[in-house]
C-alpha cells in the first residue's frame, strides 16, 4: 500500500456498502431525489423526440408535401424543447439542493464529531489531515452524490431510450448496428483498465508534488541554512518527471481512445446506410426510418463517453467517502455516564485518589498521586519539567480518561459527572494564550454573549486589560488578527485572565508563564492573579517562587510521584523540599555561588 | 520594490519561451486538427449524396461504397484526432512542466524575506490552479481558436451553398449561444471565486477550531462552536444554491437555442423540400453541418474566458518569477576559494526586517572569538533570533556590520557561508522521510558511522531503541510522529553533521527536559571544542557556563560578562536569574 507515497490505491468501485452508506445521506431527501431522477428521464425523453420529429416529418409531411402537418411538428418541436428546458432546469435545482442539503448534514457531523475527540486523538493526527477530512473529502463527495449518481441515470435512461427507438423503428436494424458494439465494449474495456492505472499513478504522483512543493515552500529556510536546493530541486524533478509520464500515458490512451469511439460510430453510421439503405430500396422501410437512425446513432456514443468520466468520479469519491467514514467511526473516547449525576454549581473542593494515569500503554506519568483541596483554597505544583503537573490538571478537566484510582469534585467522581458539566466548574489558563479569530470582545467572552459590553468592561477592568484594549483602535471591536501579533506576551496574558474571569469557575487552573515579560505587566500580572484566585478553588502550576509565598497548600511531585504535601505550615515543619525553596525565596542573596554548593541537596530523596 | 506593471509584452517574453520550444509538436497539432476538421465535414456531404440516391434504387454496391467511403472519412478523422490529441494537448503538459520547474527553482533562490510575506497557501495555490490554467489555455485554447474558426467558416459556407435562405433563418439563434456562453460562463466564474472563498473561511474555521481546541473544551464550547459552524456552512450552501441556478440556466438555454436553430432547419427547411427548392439529401447534410457548428459557437464564449483567465494566471505566476531575493552573490565571488575559521564580529549594526518601519537592533557591536562560547539571552522580541539569523544570511544585513574572520558575510561564498554554519532553532523544519534521511539532510553522502555518532551526541540513541525501525522510522509530515524533544534533538544530529566551524543553538532545547539537556550540552561541550557555538536560552541554567554573556534588550546590548561578572550586577540577567530560581531548583531537587 505504501508504495506510491502511501496513497491508496485499491479500488473501489463496486464497494457497495460504502455506497449505501453515502446513499444513506440522500434518505431524508429520497422524495427529492426521486422528483430528480423522475425529471431526469423526461430530459432524456424529450431530448430524444427531435430526431423522432424529424422522422415523421419526412415520412408523413415533407414526402407527401403536407404543409399544415409540418407546422403542427414545428410545435410539437417547440413544445418539446421547451419541456426539456424546464424539465433540466428544475431537475437540476432540485439536486444541487439535495446535494448541498446532504452536504451539509455530513459536513456538520464530522465537525460535530471532531469536537467528541479527546486530546489523545488530536496527539496523534496532524490538523491538516483532519481539515482534509471536514473540507475536501465532503465536497468531493458533494460532486459525486450530485453529478455523479444521479447523472449516471442520465446516461443510462438516454442509452436505453435511444435502444427502444431504435428497436422500435427497425428491429433488424438495430441488430445489423449491434454489430458495432462488441468491438466498441472490448476497446472500452482495455482502455478503462489501462486509463484508470495511469490515471491513478497520476494523482498519486500529483500529491506527492504538491506535497514536496509544500514542504520545500515551509521549510525553505531548512533547506537554504542547509544549502540543498541542488539536492532537493534533483528530488522534485525526479517525481515530476514521473507525473509528466503518467500524464502523458494517460493522454495517450484518452487520444486512442475518444477517436476510436467515433470509428465505431461510423462504422455503426456506415452499416446503416449500407444495409438500411439496401431495405429502403427494396421498400422495407421508410427514408424517415433512416434518418432518424443516422441521427440516433450519433446521440448514442455520447453516454458511453461520459460514463466513462464518471468512473473516475466515482474513484475518487469513494476513497473519500472510506476516509470521512473513518473518522466518523473513530468512537468517542471520553463518553458521559449514562445517568450523569447533576451538578449545577460545585462549592470546589478537589480531590485525587490514588490516581495512576498514563498517555500510552503502561509508561505512567502520574503513579498513585493523591491530595485533596477544601473549597476555596489554593494549591501550587511545583515539579521538574515531564514531573506530570500539567497532566494533573489535565486529568481535572477530564481532557483524559484515567487509569486507577479516582478523582472528586465536591466528594464526587468526576466520572459519574456530565464532562460538560464538570468543565463549566474550572477554568482552564494555560501558558500560551490562544487567540481566536474574531474581536477582543468576543476572545474575552467566548461564545458566552449573554455578558453585555459594560460586563465585559468591568471584567477587563478587574484583569487589567482594559487599559491597553482602550488604546486599539477599534477598542473592544479590535480584530485579533492570527498569531496576534497585535498583543505582546504580557497583555495575552491579561487577557486570557479576564477570559478566566468572565467564565466565573468554581475552580481555576493556571499554568503560571515561564516567559519573562516586563517589570511593569509583571505586576500587573501578578495583581490580576491575586483577584482571580479570590473566592475560588485554585490550582498553580508554579514557575515563580514567590508563588508559594501566597498560596494554602503545595503539592511536589516527582517522576509523577507525590513528594510532599501539605499546607505550607506543615510542609515548612517538614523542612523538606518546600521548606528549602521557601528559605530560597526568602534570602534575596542569590550570588554567584553554583547551586551545587549553596544548597547541600543530592540527598535524601528516595 | 517599485511597484509593477504587468503588460502582455512582459507576459510574452516570460512564457513564450515555452511555447517556442515545442513548436514544431504544436505545428503537427494544428495539422491534424485542420485534417479532422475536412474530414468531419466531408461526412454529411456524404449522407447528402447518399440520400438523394436512394430514390433511385442503387444497387447495394453502390451503397456500399458510400459506407466505404463514410468508413474511410472516419477512419482518417480517426487517426487525426488522435493527432492532435497528442500533439497539442501533449505539448500542454510539457509546457506545464517546464513552468513549473521554472518556478521550482525560482522558489529554491527566493529568502526568508519573501517566505515571511508570502503565504504557503497563495504560493502552492498559484504553482497548481494558475498553473492549470495556463495549461488549459495553452492546450484547449489553441485547439478552439483553430478548430472554431475552421470549422463555423467552413460549415457557413456549405450551408450557404445548400441553401442561403435556411441558413440566414438559422443563423438567427447561433450567435446568441455565443453572447450567452460568454455571459453566463464569466458570471459562473464571479460566482465560483464567491463560493471558494466562502469554503477557504470553512477551512480557516476548521483549522482555528483544531488548534485552539484545547481552550474550546476546557470552556466548554462545542455547541457555540457548533453553532457558528452551521451558520457558517449553512450560507456556503446559499452560495452554491445561486451558483447552481446559474448552472440550472446554463446548460439547458444553450441546448434550447441550438433546439431554436434544429427546429428552424426541420420547419422552413422541410418547406423547402416540400417546395422542391432543396432535395431531400440537401436537407439531412444541412441538418448535419448545423448540428457541427453547436460546439464551435459554444467554444467562442469559451476561448474568451480560458483567455481572461490564463492571461491573470500569467500574472499571478509572473509575480513570483520577477521576484528578486534580497540576499544575493556575486557571481564571482561565488568562485574565490574560502574557509570559514569562526570568528565573528558585529560592527556597529543597525538592521530592521524588510518593509519594517522599526528598527528590530540598533548598534550592536561586539567579537565573539574563534573557538569560543557565546550566548545571547533577553526577553522575547529582543532581537536575538534576527542577531543570529544575520551569519548564515537567511536575512540581509548592511555590508561590513557582520563578518566573519574579518570578512563582511557577503563576500564569502553563500554555499561555504551557509555549510560552515549550523543552525538549529526552536521548532525545526523537519522533512516527511526517515529519521536518517532527516540526519543526512545536513550532510549528503554521510556515512553510517558518522550518523551513528551524531545520533549519540544528540542523545536519540535512547529513543531509537524504543522505535521498531530505529533510524528508518518515518517521521511523518512536518515530524508529527516524533516529540517536541526528539524533534528538537533530531535538528541537532542534522546540523552537528555537516561539522559546522560555527554552532547556533538557537533556544534549541526548550522542550527537552532537564536531564536530557545536560547529557545533551554536555556532549556538545565535547565536541564543539574548537567550535564557535553560540547559545540562545530562556533556560539560564543551560547557558552559565560560556566564555560570555550578551544581555540584549529591544536590539541592543545592555549587558556583557561572564555568569559571575553579570551575578554581582543588579541588572536583567541578575532579575531573570532570581526569576528562574524555583524551575532550577526544583531541576537540581528532582534529579
Amino acid at each position: 500500500m505504501n508504495d506510491l507515497y502511501g496513497e491508496d490505491l485499491r479500488e473501489r468501485y463496486y464497494d457497495w456498502n460504502l455506497l449505501k452508506r453515502v446513499l444513506f445521506y440522500l434518505q431524508p431527501y429520497r422524495g427529492l431525489v426521486l422528483l430528480s431522477v423522475t425529471l431526469l428521464f423526461g430530459v432524456s425523453l424529450l431530448n430524444l423526440a427531435g430526431p423522432y420529429l424529424t422522422k415523421i416529418a419526412i415520412d408523413d409531411y415533407i414526402k407527401v408535401s403536407n404543409f399544415a402537418g409540418l407546422d403542427r411538428i414545428a410545435v410539437l418541436y417547440v413544445s418539446a424543447l421547451a419541456g426539456a428546458f424546464a424539465c433540466q432546469f428544475l431537475q437540476t435545482l432540485v439536486m444541487q439542493y439535495v446535494g448541498q442539503k446532504a452536504m451539509f448534514d455530513l459536513r456538520t457531523q464530522v465537525f460535530s464529531h471532531l469536537h467528541r475527540m479527546s486530546f489523545g486523538f488530536f496527539d496523534r493526527n496532524p490538523i491538516g489531515k483532519l481539515v482534509t477530512r471536514a473540507v475536501n473529502d465532503v465536497e468531493v463527495l458533494n460532486e459525486m452524490l450530485t453529478s455523479g449518481i444521479v447523472m449516471v441515470f442520465n446516461d443510462l435512461f438516454t442509452l436505453a431510450g435511444i435502444a427502444a427507438i431504435l428497436i422500435y423503428l427497425d428491429w433488424r436494424l438495430f441488430l445489423a448496428v449491434c454489430a458495432t458494439f462488441p468491438p466498441l465494449l472490448l476497446a472500452t474495456a482495455i482502455f478503462r483498465t489501462r486509463a484508470r492505472d495511469a490515471m491513478r499513478k497520476y494523482r498519486a504522483h500529483v500529491s506527492a508534488i504538491n506535497s514536496s512543493l509544500a514542504e520545500n515552500l515551509s521549510g525553505m529556510s531548512a533547506v537554504q541554512t542547509f544549502a540543498r536546493e541542488e539536492e532537493n530541486y534533483r528530488q522534485f524533478l525526479d517525481i515530476h518527471q514521473k507525473k509528466l509520464g503518467e500524464d502523458l500515458r494517460a493522454l495517450r490512451y484518452n487520444s486512442i481512445y475518444l477517436p476510436s469511439i467515433d470509428v465505431f460510430s461510423a462504422m455503426g453510421i456506415a452499416l446503416v446506410i449500407w444495409y438500411g439503405g439496401g431495405r429502403f430500396v427494396q421498400e422495407e422501410i421508410q427514408l424517415g426510418v433512416l434518418v432518424a437512425f443516422l441521427q440516433y446513432l450519433q446521440k448514442f456514443f455520447d453516454p458511453v463517453r461520459d460514463l466513462a468520466e464518471k468512473f473516475n468520479l466515482m474513484q475518487s469519491a469513494m476513497t473519500s467517502s472510506e476516509r470521512i467514514f473513518e473518522l466518523l467511526d473513530t468512537p468517542e473516547q471520553l463518553p458521559n455516564p449514562e445517568n450523569p449525576r447533576p451538578i449545577s454549581r460545585a462549592r470546589g473542593k478537589v480531590e485525587f485518589k490514588n490516581v495512576w494515569f498514563a498517555y500510552k500503554g503502561d509508561d505512567y506519568v502520574l503513579k498513585d498521586v493523591s491530595f485533596s483541596v477544601e473549597a476555596g483554597e489554593s494549591l501550587a505544583i511545583v515539579g521538574a519539567t515531564g514531573s506530570g503537573k500539567t497532566t494533573i490538571v489535565n486529568l481535572l478537566c477530564r481532557f483524559y480518561d484515567i487509569q486507577k484510582g479516582e478523582i472528586f469534585l465536591d466528594g464526587i467522581p468526576i466520572a459519574s459527572m456530565n464532562k460538560y458539566d464538570l468543565r463549566r466548574q474550572i477554568a482552564l489558563v494555560q501558558q500560551d494564550v490562544f487567540l481566536f479569530s474574531g474581536n477582543i470582545m468576543d476572545n474575552i467572552r467566548l461564545g458566552n454573549v449573554a455578558l453585555g459590553q459594560q460586563e465585559v468592561e468591568s471584567i477587563a477592568q478587574t484583569a487589567h486589560s482594559h487599559q491597553f484594549i482602550n488604546q486599539l483602535p477599534c477598542r473592544y471591536e479590535q480584530e485579533v488578527r492570527e498569531k496576534g501579533s497585535l498583543l505582546s506576551l504580557g497583555q495575552k496574558q491579561l487577557l486570557s485572565f479576564a477570559r478566566a474571569l468572565a467564565f466565573d469557575p468554581r475552580v481555576l487552573a493556571l499554568d503560571e508563564a515561564t516567559s519573562s515579560v516586563d517589570t511593569e505587566t509583571e505586576r500587573l500580572v501578578q495583581d490580576a492573579l491575586a483577584k482571580l484566585v479570590r473566592d475560588r478553588t485554585s490550582i498553580i502550576i508554579a514557575h515563580r517562587l514567590s508563588t508559594l509565598k501566597n498560596v494554602d497548600k503545595v503539592l511536589v511531585l516527582r517522576h509523577g510521584q507525590v513528594q510532599e504535601f501539605g499546607t505550607r505550615r506543615q510542609l515548612l515543619e517538614n523542612k523538606g523540599i518546600f521548606y528549602r525553596l521557601y528559605n530560597l525565596q526568602m534570602s534575596e542573596d542569590l550570588g554567584d555561588i553554583p547551586e551545587e554548593k549553596r544548597i547541600p541537596l543530592s540527598d535524601p530523596l528516595p | 520594490m517599485p511597484a509593477f506593471r504587468s503588460t502582455l509584452s512582459n507576459k510574452i517574453k516570460l512564457f513564450l519561451p515555452h511555447a517556442l520550444a515545442y513548436r514544431r509538436e504544436i505545428a503537427i497539432g494544428v495539422a491534424a486538427l485542420l485534417l479532422t476538421d475536412l474530414a468531419g465535414l466531408a461526412i454529411p456531404w456524404f449522407f447528402k449524396l447518399a440520400v438523394d440516391l436512394l430514390p433511385q434504387k442503387p444497387a447495394p454496391g453502390v451503397l456500399l461504397q458510400y459506407g466505404g467511403l463514410l468508413l474511410s472519412a472516419a477512419a482518417v478523422q480517426g487517426v487525426c484526432r488522435f493527432g492532435w490529441r497528442q500533439y497539442l494537448f501533449g505539448p500542454a503538459r510539457k509546457i506545464e512542466f517546464d513552468i513549473l520547474n521554472r518556478l521550482m527553482s525560482h522558489f529554491l533562490v527566493l529568502d526568508k524575506a519573501y517566505y515571511q510575506v508570502q503565504k504557503v497557501g497563495d504560493l502552492m495555490s498559484r504553482a497548481t490552479n494558475d498553473l492549470r490554467a495556463i495549461r488549459d489555455f495553452v492546450g484547449m485554447g489553441l485547439l478552439i481558436l483553430v478548430d472554431s474558426q475552421v470549422v463555423i467558416l467552413a460549415c457557413l459556407c456549405l450551408m450557404v451553398y445548400l441553401n442561403p435562405r435556411l441558413t440566414l433563418y438559422c443563423m438567427v439563434p447561433l450567435p446568441a449561444i455565443s453572447l450567452l456562453f460568454y455571459r453566463l460562463s464569466g458570471s459562473v466564474g464571479r460566482k465560483q471565486q464567491i463560493v471558494q472563498a466562502h469554503l477557504s473561511k470553512i477551512t480557516s474555521m476548521v483549522q482555528e477550531n483544531l488548534a485552539g481546541i484545547r481552550v474550546l473544551h476546557a470552556f466548554v464550547q462545542e455547541e457555540n462552536e457548533k453553532r457558528k459552524f452551521a451558520g457558517l456552512n449553512g450560507e456556503y450552501i446559499q452560495k452554491n444554491l445561486e451558483l447552481a441556478r446559474l448552472y440550472g440556466v446554463f446548460t439547458p438555454s444553450l441546448i434550447f437555442a441550438i433546439g431554436i436553430a434544429g427546429l428552424m432547419s426541420l420547419w422552413i427547411g422541410g418547406k423547402s423540400v416540400i417546395a422542391g427548392d432543396m432535395t431531400l439529401g440537401s436537407f439531412v447534410a444541412f441538418n448535419g453541418y448545423l448540428a457541427m457548428l453547436s460546439w464551435p459557437m459554444m467554444g467562442i464564449g469559451y476561448v474568451f474566458n480560458l483567455t481572461q483567465r490564463g492571461l491573470s494566471s500569467m500574472a499571478r505566476l509572473e509575480e513570483i518569477l520577477l521576484a528578486r531575493p534580497s540576499v544575493e552573490t556575486a557571481p564571482d565571488r561565488e568562485t574565490s576559494p574560502f574557509r570559514v575559521e569562526g570568528g565573528i564580529a558585529f560592527r556597529g549594526l543597525n538592521f530592521r526586517y524588510p518593509d519594517a518601519r522599526d528598527y528590530c537592533l540598533r548598534d550592536v557591536h561586539f567579537e565573539i572569538k574563534k573557538g569560543s562560547s557565546a550566548a545571547i539571552i533577553g526577553m522575547i522580541g529582543a532581537g536575538k533570533s534576527s542577531l543570529v539569523q544575520l551569519l548564515p544570511r537567511i536575512f540581509e544585513s548592511e555590508r561590513g556590520t557582520v563578518l566573519i574572520d574579518g570578512v563582511p558575510v557577503q563576500d564569502i561564498p553563500l554555499r561555504e557561508l551557509r555549510r560552515s554554519i549550523g543552525y538549529v532553532d526552536q521548532e525545526p523544519f523537519l522533512f516527511s522521510a526517515s529519521i536518517r534521511d532527516n540526519i543526512v539532510f545536513g550532510q549528503l553522502g554521510a556515512g553510517e558511522d558518522e550518523v551513528r555518532s551524531v545520533v549519540g551526541l544528540a542523545g536519540l540513541e535512547p529513543d531509537l531503541d524504543r522505535f521498531p525501525d530505529g533510524l528508518d522510522t518515518m517521521v511523518g509530515e512536518r515530524g508529527v510522529s516524533l516529540s517536541g524533544g526528539q524533534k528538537q534533538r533530531l535538528a541537532l544530529a542534522r546540523a552537528l553533521i555537516k561539522k559546522p566551524r560555527i554552532l547556533i543553538l538557537d533556544d534549541a532545547f526548550s522542550s527537552l527536559d532537564a536531564e536530557t539537556e545536560e547529557t545533551v550540552l554536555d556532549n556538545i561541550r565535547e565536541y564543539a571544542r574548537g567550535t564557535t557555538t553560540i547559545f540562545i536560552a530562556h533556560r539560564l541554567s543551560a547557558v552559565r557556563g560560556v566564555d560570555r554573556i550578551f544581555v540584549l534588550e529591544r536590539g541592543t546590548v545592555v549587558e556583557q560578562g561572564t555568569h559571575s561578572e553579570l551575578i554581582r550586577r543588579d541588572g536583567y540577567y541578575r532579575k531573570i536569574y532570581k526569576s528562574q530560581a524555583l524551575a532550577r531548583q526544583m531541576e537540581i531537587f528532582m534529579q
